[in-house]
């Protein structure tokens, strides 16, 4: 699949967001930009059974947004909930003060957070980090492949992006299709000799591991 | 201002197999503070309130792996889970009622918040917390097992639990001659004990 894959964003200021969204659209990712946090729920249920977002950039202050019948805490609340396999980073110009920490993280207890005040660009860099990740001997190209080092052969399914961009956390895939897609990016890692392997935490969970050693995973509990 | 104005659809209360560490506090400061102690990817941190924290927990799949409190009770819900499930108890200042006898309880966070460390970077025998959930083997085997996960990172500490809790964690560990198998120490704690040939690390 070589469809781009999707980044949302929400930033309540016309200006940054059209930045934002031009940043992204330079690096080959297919950008969703709302200026309201009902805009952000709405591109969110049309892209529901389409395509999944593998990042969400969410403004936390959304006092310039055109229409307040709906708040960031609500769009992290539905990327917790229905879109737990896409990373979230959240920034505000308060993000030091733990009540605000507190109402994020009880929004989305995975959301990444990010120190409005240290300007747009140090928002860019670490997203560019994010998204130019090297794991091992992976690294993602222009946001829409995943290239084997050693040899430069090319992955270009988006779920073995999304196993780079989350490396180390576990991600939960929730179609068939996407499981085996995953799957094939496993048999692809073995068959090119990469350092890095898949590892199954069972009920559609997989990781990347950087490790040595190959070994079963086994399930106590079932 | 990004707070949500329906409690009910929070994020944190969404089910979750990932490994759980519950926060329980009035204010969520102490959430704040552990949230920034645990390694990337090692534990989800959930930030509840005395009035969520028994739905929190029961979201948390199968158990917390961890419960941390201050300032607040234990309410029944969160007391039952603690009471039935090998669930790591951390507690700072006094206290509630509610606690099972294998919490450990500190006076100050930072002693607090280094246990918690601890805990996710436990090692007994080659056994570690994988990221997530599960134990890796010293062999690279991930045995998924929330008890096991328990056991490990309490580790010379134990649990006051039923020895049949444990069982299905000593015949896997027995199957992949991990050394060490489950067993009730002097202080009637279930933990990890090597098996015997066996010397401790």
């Amino acid at each position: 699949m070589r469809a781009n894959p999707e980044v949302l964003i929400l930033e309540d200021d016309a200006e940054t967001l059209d930045e934002l969204q031009g940043h992204f659209t330079r690096k080959r990712f297919h950008p969703l930009g709302a200026r309201s946090a009902a805009r952000a729920l709405s591109l969110l249920e049309h892209n529901r059974y389409s395509s999944r977002p593998v990042l969400a950039i969410i403004d936390w202050d959304l006092g310039k947004a055109p229409d307040r019948s709906a708040s960031s805490g609500d769009v992290l609340s539905r990327l917790a909930r229905e879109l737990r396999e896409c990373p979230v980073i959240v920034y505000s110009q308060n993000i030091d003060a733990f009540n605000v920490r507190s109402q994020i993280q009880r929004s989305h207890p995975r959301a990444l957070l990010h120190d409005k005040r240290d300007g747009d660009a140090s928002l860019l860099e670490r997203i560019d980090r994010m998204l130019d990740r090297t794991v091992g001997d992976l690294r993602i190209h222009d946001g829409t492949v995943v290239v084997h080092l050693p040899t430069l052969d090319q992955h270009h399914h988006r779920e073995a992006i999304r196993l780079v961009v989350h490396h180390p956390d576990i991600v939960t895939f929730h179609s068939d299709t996407a499981t085996k897609a995953v799957r094939r990016f496993g048999e692809w890692l073995q068959s090119h000799g990469s350092a890095v392997r898949l590892v199954s935490h069972g009920n559609r969970k997989y990781r990347l591991s950087v490790t040595a050693t190959e070994g079963a995973s086994l399930d106590l509990d079932a | 201002m990004g707070d949500t104005d329906a409690p009910w659809m929070l994020g944190v209360r969404a089910p979750d197999r990932s490994r759980a560490i519950l926060v329980v506090t009035g204010d969520g400061e102490l959430a704040v503070a552990v949230r920034d102690a645990v390694p990337r990817g090692m534990a989800v941190v959930r930030d509840a309130r005395s009035d969520d924290a028994a739905e929190i927990a029961r979201a948390c799949l199968p158990w917390p792996w961890m419960v941390v409190g201050s300032d607040v009770s234990v309410t029944p819900g969160l007391a039952a889970v603690l009471r039935e499930r090998p669930v790591l108890t951390l507690w700072l200042g006094a206290a509630p009622d509610g606690l099972p006898g294998h919490a450990r309880h500190f006076d100050r966070p930072a002693a607090l918040l280094g246990a918690v460390r601890h805990a996710c970077a436990a090692n007994v025998g080659g056994m570690r917390l994988a990221p997530g959930s599960g134990v890796e083997l010293s062999d690279g085997t991930l045995l998924r097992g929330a008890t096991l996960e328990s056991l490990v990172a309490a580790y010379p500490g134990g649990f006051a639990l039923p020895a049949r809790t444990f069982r299905a964690v000593s015949e896997a560990l027995a199957r992949h001659n991990a050394g060490w198998k489950a067993e009730r120490d002097g202080s009637t704690r279930m933990t990890l004990v090597p098996s015997a040939g066996v010397l401790p690390p």
